[in-house]
Formats: C-alpha cells, sequence, structure tokens
C-alpha cells in the first residue's frame, strides 16, 4: 500500500530550492506571471501554504480574496500536503472502464483526475511532475507518448506526414523532412500574401469551433490595437482527446513554426503557448524547442534578417477544462479568475491584456507550415467532395486500435472504426460513439454512417468538434457512461452562469438517479427543459453542448433509460 | 464629443440609442420589462443569470441583452414563447437550489427580486428537486452582515459591488460549478478579512442570503416598514439614506440608489451605526457633577450656568485659543452651525471641528 511512497524515490528531484521571495522577483518581471509563479511554489512545496498565497497577493500584487478564490478553482492546486506528491488517477471515460477506479483504490492517497489525454493508453496516472501508465494491479511504468497508427490508408497526411520519423521533434530531425521551409518562403513574401494564402487554403479552427483560421488572423492584422498577440491553446481538455499531445510531444516544431507563421501574418510580437496541466513532460520538450529555435535565429529579434520579431513562452495551466474556453484562456493567462468572457468583444480586437490576439488550437497552427510549404491547393484537396484538408481524430474505447489518426474531412465513421482501427473487439458490436469528445453527445444506429464532416454530423444534432471519438461497444451500458459524461460536465462547469451551473448539476442528479422524477414522462420532460435552456441560453460552449449528451441518450437509448428508471423504483 | 445616434426595432417598435448602451439599456428606456437577478445597473454587466436573454433575428442562439451592444438596424424580440419557456426553466431550477424564496424584506434593499420574479413567472412548481447550493456562515458573529449563503444563488452582484464600488475586494467566488461559494481570503470569517462593513454587498443581494442584521432584529413588529428620506449626518459627503421605521421605532437604515453624492453607497457608520438615535442611554435630561463625584439630573439653567462659568474660567486664564469645539456626526446640521457660531462668535476662536471632517 505505500506505493505512492515509493514512487517518490523514482520522481525529478524538486527543480528549485529558491525562497518565496525570490521566485516573485523572478516572476513579476515576467508577462503572464500568475500561473507560472503559483506553479513554482507549488512545485517547490508541493502544495500552496498560506505564507506563498500571501506572498504573492502582496508581490503582484493581486487581491488576497480573488487570489485565494482563484487558487481553489483549479483542481490541481493543492492547499494541504501530500498535495502534487500525491497520485493523481485519470477516470475519464475510457480509463474508468480499464480498471482505473481500482488504481486509485489501491494507491495512498490517490485522487481522482479527469480525462488525461492518454485514452490510447490507459490509465495515465499523474505523480508530481511525471506521468505513469498503471497496470490493472496498480503498478506503475513511466511510458512514453504514444505516435500515431502508421497511417492505415492511402491518403496523404498533411499533420503526421512525418511525426514517426525519427528525431522528428529536434530542430535537426525537423528540418531533415522540410521543417521550417514553409517559413523561409513566406517570409519571401509580405504578411498579406501569407493571409491570401490561408483564406485561400480554407483551414479552419481544428479546436472545435471551426472559424476560418484565414480570416481571423486577417482581424487581428487590420486590428487598431498594440501590441499583438498569438497565443496558442494546448489546453487539450476534451476527454477522448488527446490529438494535441501528439503533436506537441513529436512534432512540437511544426507547432512553433505556425505560431511564427502567424505572428508573421497578424502582426504579433510575443506569444504564448497555454499548456494543459497533465503534460508535464511536455513542458520540458517544448521548453527545449524554444531554446532551439532561439538558437537558430527563429524567435527573437530581426527573424529570418527581416524587421521581424517575435517570442513566445510557456504558461501551464492548473486543472480546469474550462480553460480551453478561449475567454477563460486569456483570464487564466492574466491571473484573472477563469470565467468565460461576454463576447463581444472577440479576442481579435480584445483579447490577451485587451490587445488584438489570435487564439488558435495546437492542430491549427500545425498545419500552416506545411500548407505554406505546399500550397493551398494542395491542402485543400486533401479533403474529400467539397471538404478542404484533414482532421486529427483521437480514437479511442472499444476498437481493435484505438489511436490518433489524421483523415480527409469527409471520410465515412464506418471506414475509419473498421477498415482503420480493425473494428469492435472480437464478438462484439459498436453500439455508440461519441463525438467531439464528451461534447456532442452519441451517435448510434443509422447515424453511425455519417462522413467525418461538420454539415454531415451536425445533420445528426452532433458535431465534430475537437475530434475525439470514443467508442462504447454493446456491454456498456449508455445510460452509466451518459451519467458520467454530466458528471465531468457538472465538476468543470465554471459556476458562473445559471444554466449550466444549475443543470449540469441535475442532469446529472437525473442520470445517475440520485435525484428527479422516476415516472418516464417527468423524466422526460425535465431532462429536455434543461436541456433546452442550457443549449440556448448558456454563456459559452460548455453549457451550450453539455446536453448533447442527454438530447442524443433520449434519441438512440429510451429504453435503457426507461431500465434505469423502473430499477430505481424497485429500490425499497 | 458628440455621441452618434442611430436606431434598432425592439418588439416592433423603432428605438434610437446612443452607441456604446446595451440592448437591456435601450429596452428599459423602450418600457420593454426585461426580467434579470445578476443585474446591477452601477456595475459592469456580468451576464450570469441569463433570464435577460432576448432573440435577435440572424443570431442562432438568443443573446445576454445586459452584455450585448446595442447595434444599428438589430432587430430584437424580448419575450418570445420560447424565450419565455427557459425564463420559466431557469427561475425553476433557481428556487430548486434555494432553501427559501420569500425573505424579509429588512434583509436589504433588493432582497426581494427573487421573489418577485418567481411569483411573476409562477416558477414555484417543485420541479427539477436536487442537491442545494450554498452553505451559510452561522459562525461569522459580526454583528452587522449575515451570510446565509443557504440562500445564495451565485450572481456575484455581491463580489461585483465589493471590488467596482467599494474597492475593498474582500469576497470572492471560490471553487466552481454547483460548489461555488462567496468567500473571503482563506475563507475567514469577515473580521478578518479586508471587509469594511460597508453593507452595499447586502444591500444589492437579491435574494436576501447577505442580510441586515440589525435590521432584521425588527423583524417581530408587526407594523409594516415605512421609509422616510434623509441624508447621513456623519460626514460631509452626504449620502442620501433612507430611514427604516416600524411605527415610532428606527428600525435599519437603505441607502439611497438614487441619491446623488453615493448612488447606493454607505460606509458602516451611515448603514449599520444609528442605535444611538432611540438608545436607551440617550441624554434627556441636563446632568452636572456634584461634589459626590456623580453626575446628577438637574434643569438647563443650572447645567448651562455650571457649563459657561467653567469655560469663562479657562478663557480668562488661559486666553480665548484655549478653547477648542469638536461638534458630533451624530447631531442635526442645525446643531453644527449653532456650535461653529457659539465657539467663534462666542470665545472669538476658530478652534472648531466635527468628527465628520475625517
Amino acid at each position: 500500500m505505500a506505493l505512492a511512497y515509493r514512487l517518490l524515490h523514482m520522481l525529478k528531484p524538486n527543480q528549485t530550492e529558491a525562497s518565496t521571495a525570490e521566485l516573485i522577483a523572478h516572476w513579476q518581471e515576467k508577462p503572464a506571471p500568475l500561473l507560472g509563479l503559483l506553479h513554482a511554489l507549488h512545485d517547490r512545496d508541493g502544495y500552496l501554504s498560506d505564507e506563498s498565497l500571501r506572498a504573492v497577493s502582496e508581490g503582484l500584487p493581486i487581491p488576497l480574496a480573488d487570489l485565494y478564490a482563484t487558487v481553489t478553482f483549479y483542481h490541481h492546486f493543492a492547499r494541504t500536503p501530500p498535495g502534487q506528491r500525491a497520485p493523481r488517477v485519470c477516470t475519464g471515460p475510457i480509463c474508468s472502464q480499464r480498471g482505473a477506479r481500482d488504481v486509485l483504490h489501491a494507491l495512498d492517497d490517490a485522487r481522482e483526475m479527469p480525462c488525461a489525454g492518454r485514452c490510447d493508453h490507459p490509465s495515465p496516472v499523474l505523480v508530481g511532475q511525471q506521468v505513469f501508465t498503471a497496470a490493472s494491479d496498480a503498478t506503475l511504468t513511466p511510458i512514453p507518448s504514444p505516435l500515431p497508427p502508421i497511417n492505415p490508408s492511402a491518403y496523404e497526411e498533411c499533420l503526421f506526414a512525418h511525426i514517426r520519423d525519427a528525431g522528428r521533434h529536434t530542430m535537426a530531425g525537423y528540418r531533415a523532412s522540410g521543417g521550417y521551409r514553409g517559413l523561409e518562403k513566406a517570409l519571401q513574401k509580405t504578411p498579406g500574401d501569407l493571409l491570401a494564402l490561408l483564406e485561400e487554403s480554407r483551414l479552419a479552427g481544428r479546436g472545435g469551433a471551426g472559424f476560418p483560421t484565414g480570416q481571423k488572423w486577417r482581424a487581428v492584422s487590420e486590428a487598431t490595437g498594440s501590441p499583438k498577440f498569438v497565443v496558442c491553446n494546448a489546453d487539450e481538455g476534451e476527454p477522448g482527446c488527446f490529438k494535441d499531445r501528439a503533436l506537441l510531444d513529436h512534432d512540437l516544431h511544426a507547432l512553433i513554426e505556425g505560431m511564427i507563421l502567424a505572428a508573421y501574418a497578424t502582426g504579433a510580437t510575443s506569444g504564448f503557448i497555454y499548456l494543459r496541466y497533465e503534460y508535464p513532460e511536455t513542458l520540458d520538450r517544448l521548453e527545449t524547442a524554444l531554446e532551439e529555435a532561439r538558437s537558430d535565429g527563429l524567435l527573437g529579434r530581426q527573424i529570418g534578417g527581416k524587421d521581424f520579431h517575435f517570442d513566445l513562452c510557456i504558461r501551464r495551466g492548473a486543472g480546469a477544462y474550462i480553460c480551453g474556453e478561449e475567454g477563460s484562456l486569456l483570464n487564466s493567462l492574466e491571473g484573472k479568475h477563469p470565467y468565460p468572457r461576454n463576447r463581444p468583444p472577440f479576442p481579435v480586437t480584445h483579447g490577451f491584456n485587451d490587445c488584438p490576439t489570435a487564439v488558435n488550437n495546437v492542430e491549427t497552427l500545425a498545419a500552416v507550415g506545411p500548407i505554406v510549404a505546399r500550397g493551398a491547393e494542395w491542402y485543400r484537396n486533401l479533403g474529400l467532395g467539397e471538404n478542404a484538408g484533414t482532421k486529427l481524430i483521437s480514437l479511442s474505447g472499444d476498437v481493435r486500435r484505438p489511436g490518433n489518426y489524421e483523415v480527409p474531412l469527409g471520410l465515412p465513421l464506418q471506414t475509419l472504426l473498421n477498415d482503420w482501427a480493425g473494428g469492435p473487439l472480437p464478438g462484439r458490436q459498436i453500439q455508440a460513439v461519441t463525438m467531439a469528445g464528451l461534447s456532442g453527445g452519441f451517435l448510434a444506429e443509422k447515424d453511425l454512417e455519417v462522413t467525418l464532416d461538420d454539415p454531415s454530423i451536425r445533420a445528426c444534432g452532433s458535431f465534430l468538434g475537437a475530434g475525439g471519438i470514443m467508442v462504447f461497444d454493446d456491454r456498456r451500458d449508455m445510460v452509466d457512461v451518459a451519467a458520467q459524461a454530466m458528471h465531468f460536465f457538472a465538476d468543470e462547469s465554471c459556476g458562473k452562469c445559471f444554466p449550466c451551473r444549475i443543470g449540469t448539476q441535475r442532469l446529472s442528479e437525473r442520470l445517475s438517479g440520485t435525484d428527479g422524477p422516476s415516472a418516464w414522462t417527468d423524466w422526460q420532460s425535465e431532462v429536455e427543459d434543461i436541456g433546452s435552456a442550457m443549449a440556448s441560453t448558456s454563456a459559452c460552449g460548455l453549457g451550450v453542448a453539455a446536453p448533447h449528451i442527454t438530447q442524443s441518450l433520449l434519441k438512440y437509448f429510451p429504453s435503457q433509460i426507461q431500465r434505469h428508471l423502473a430499477n430505481q423504483q424497485d429500490l425499497p | 464629443m458628440i455621441q452618434k445616434s442611430t436606431t434598432l426595432t425592439i418588439d416592433g417598435a423603432e428605438v434610437a440609442f446612443t452607441e456604446g448602451e446595451t440592448l437591456y439599456e435601450v429596452a428599459q428606456r423602450a418600457r420593454r420589462p426585461i426580467p434579470t437577478l445578476c443585474y446591477d445597473p452601477r456595475l459592469e454587466p456580468f451576464g450570469s443569470c441569463r433570464l435577460c436573454v432576448v432573440q435577435v433575428e440572424g443570431v442562432r442562439n438568443p443573446v445576454a441583452s445586459c452584455t450585448t451592444p446595442a447595434a444599428a438596424g438589430m432587430v430584437v424580440h424580448t419575450s418570445t414563447e420560447a424565450i419565455e419557456h427557459h425564463r420559466t426553466t431557469l427561475l425553476e431550477l433557481v428556487v430548486s437550489e434555494n432553501r427559501q424564496v420569500d425573505v424579509d424584506p429588512l434583509r436589504g434593499y433588493a432582497s426581494q427580486e427573487l421573489t418577485t420574479l418567481v411569483d411573476r413567472y409562477q416558477a414555484r412548481t417543485g420541479r427539477f428537486a436536487g442537491a442545494q447550493s450554498g452553505t451559510s456562515h452561522s459562525e461569522d458573529d459580526n454583528p452587522f452582515i449575515l451570510r446565509d449563503y443557504d440562500l445564495c444563488i451565485s450572481c456575484n452582484r455581491c463580489v461585483r459591488v465589493c471590488a467596482e464600488r467599494e474597492g475593498d475586494y474582500a469576497i470572492a467566488a471560490g471553487g466552481r460549478g454547483f460548489q461555488k461559494q462567496i468567500t473571503t481570503e482563506f475563507d475567514s470569517i469577515l473580521k478578518d478579512s479586508s471587509c469594511t462593513f460597508c453593507g452595499q454587498c447586502v444591500q444589492t443581494c437579491p435574494t436576501g442570503a447577505l442580510a441586515d442584521k440589525k435590521a432584521l432584529r425588527a423583524a417581530d413588529i408587526e407594523e409594516p416598514i415605512e421609509k422616510t428620506r434623509s441624508v447621513c449626518p456623519y460626514c460631509g459627503v452626504g449620502c442620501a439614506v433612507d430611514l427604516m421605521t416600524k411605527g415610532e421605532q428606527l428600525v435599519g437604515i437603505q441607502p439611497a440608489m438614487d441619491g446623488p453624492a453615493n448612488e447606493g453607497a454607505l460606509c458602516v457608520k451611515g448603514q449599520f451605526a444609528f442605535d444611538f438615535v432611540q438608545h436607551r442611554d440617550r441624554l434627556k435630561q441636563p446632568l452636572v457633577r456634584g461634589v459626590d463625584g456623580q453626575l446628577h439630573e438637574t434643569d438647563w439653567d443650572t447645567a448651562l450656568d455650571r457649563a459657561a462659568e467653567g469655560f469663562r474660567q479657562v478663557a480668562d486664564k488661559h486666553g480665548r485659543h484655549a478653547i477648542y469645539g469638536v461638534a458630533s456626526g451624530r447631531t442635526p446640521s442645525e446643531a453644527d452651525y449653532c456650535m461653529q457660531k457659539f465657539i467663534r462668535r462666542g470665545y472669538g476662536t476658530h478652534y472648531i471641528d466635527n468628527c465628520s471632517r475625517a
């Protein structure tokens, strides 16, 4: 049972013994200092003490009540020992089906954490600054972040074309397979040429919103405020999504190249990568890559010998799904309470510190280098039919070969499930899949015939989103799956707007059967009314999307719900 | 600078607006009643309750009117059937999380807002039963502010008024989701926080979760509450107040939201320090000290003679500047005037001050 403590010996030593005053002096000169400073103290002590918070409050400065409340918002900031040194076990939708709860009980002081982005190799356990993979007997092994499976098709890849090349994550490896050629090419031309090329390529936001990238960058470029910023949203928190992790771990110069190109196109002079907490090794790799880029003159002053200056830094999140929402992310970077922002104004004119800011997902940014290098038409033609380009799909759950796949937009879902990923496990049938991680709810029955593009999936009442697809075969109780999903949304709701704060709680209670009517018609009417109010009036995408879970459950699995309700009535 | 004015359509009527106005503000002017619980016109729009959503033609989802800037040519519908249905659902959800909807109006200026809306939308249906939110701080034994978070609906008005109007930043919203809870630094009691007990959080709370403890002492008095407009005497700002009485009893003070000097603000003294008015220790007869060293009741002539004699002796012995008058902030302005006249004219010194000058 002392496994957790034995683990401590395997961990990296604490990176700093610096005093609180030294850390504050170091960070208060930096942009977006709060998260960096809190992590430095948290890494040093394993938790955030009252003394540390008082010093931070005075040093930055930030009102103590605000600071305290904001620290309590992030689930990875501990306030007491063993805090950060205690194991945190992923109990996401896939891991909890692979024995994660047994692991949780077997490890001393272990706490749950929501999906940590290793659904292709469950179940991750975070101890200190390292990710381990837990076996069913709760032994922990540090296993590197899995690469995407070999391209199973004849379709050409854009993002994954070279990701499996040895050494691709280093500057030398990246350059060896054509890296930074897009940047060199772009710097020969004007920022206006780059914007036109992006618009022509029809690249759109791959974090889920699907906003045309060229149009976004043009808006930042034309905005009057300054300085301008580029922010990479690497807070991949959607359960069942782990595709950004693959790029960040194995092709990180592609991201950096994309960010430099974004800066060139928009006129930005600084950038941030907002990285989710659950990818600690990725942080080290990114820091190294940034250093490589700086020594090659790709970041800093006079990039490519031109009057073009740009540098970027990394800030880690601290465990909050909502920080993947761009307004929350910007508030989090600024050290404010991470509630979503009211829109308008939009980040393109009022982003980081109210300055024009391009906020883009990792996958979107990583596609820009290849697009510039090979042309807009090449990229557009990678899609099938009317669709332009490719999409990364994180496929997990009950299929033979889970993993990250790069699909041409418009590929039939069945092709991905059966031909690429080997289909269901022996003797099983696929009952349902999720879309957009959990945010798109379920697809089942004839809707499994969709093609992987938004028009097709939206016609079924769902959306492709960030591209997480979790597969549930005929063994799975879909009401239980839905209950866990809604529990996640309730836990991650920021609590700002009423429909989401109360609605996710009520839907969660109704799905788990802890509260609510047991008569089918009452249950249905309550769940539909809550879902409809949430979808129509919530302040951000979390509350708007969460009822996809209940709406799709009602659409495909009414009899499973009725069975659950009948069982509740049978209870004494 | 001339502000640009242009028009939009609200519920079929063309309404002019000024650039920078929100849809909610324009609708208010056009007398379209839009419900809200998180809105306070003195604060930055927040957009949490979502009751104020309106349908804008050409926009897929309803938008929160309090945070949406008016734009030329917008066609806005403030109460479609779908929107009214969502509003009812939202209010039913709020009732379901709350432990008590009807509260004593003595709790605070805005304390009836939830009750009023719940009744308007007939939202006491008992639907959406489940866990209730918020935990009261019964251990906070400060004499002024009741922290009855059992009734809190997380609208953040208290947090915003504390930061935006008072500048105290004493409270903040901790945690998240349904576990969100208004808190202070390290979840302490208010005395150990940077709270100055100005009471503004109490007066903006739409559910009475934050309540005026002093006013609530009069909860059992049967008579109705009467409000009388006055001006706080404590300092020179001139905050407008409404004195709340039940019969002959002064039971509480509320800031006047339309007071030109204070716009709903007060300080701890103006808000809570009124007990002296009808205090049993208050002097009703002049007292003079006898040879026994004790104070004894007497008549005004005797008392004034004794005081005059004392002052004259000091002035004769040490000169006119040995007299220094400090008037009380608890007296009416007329008495303050007499006091300075007495000191200036009577003794020929300008050594006159008032404790309200601070």
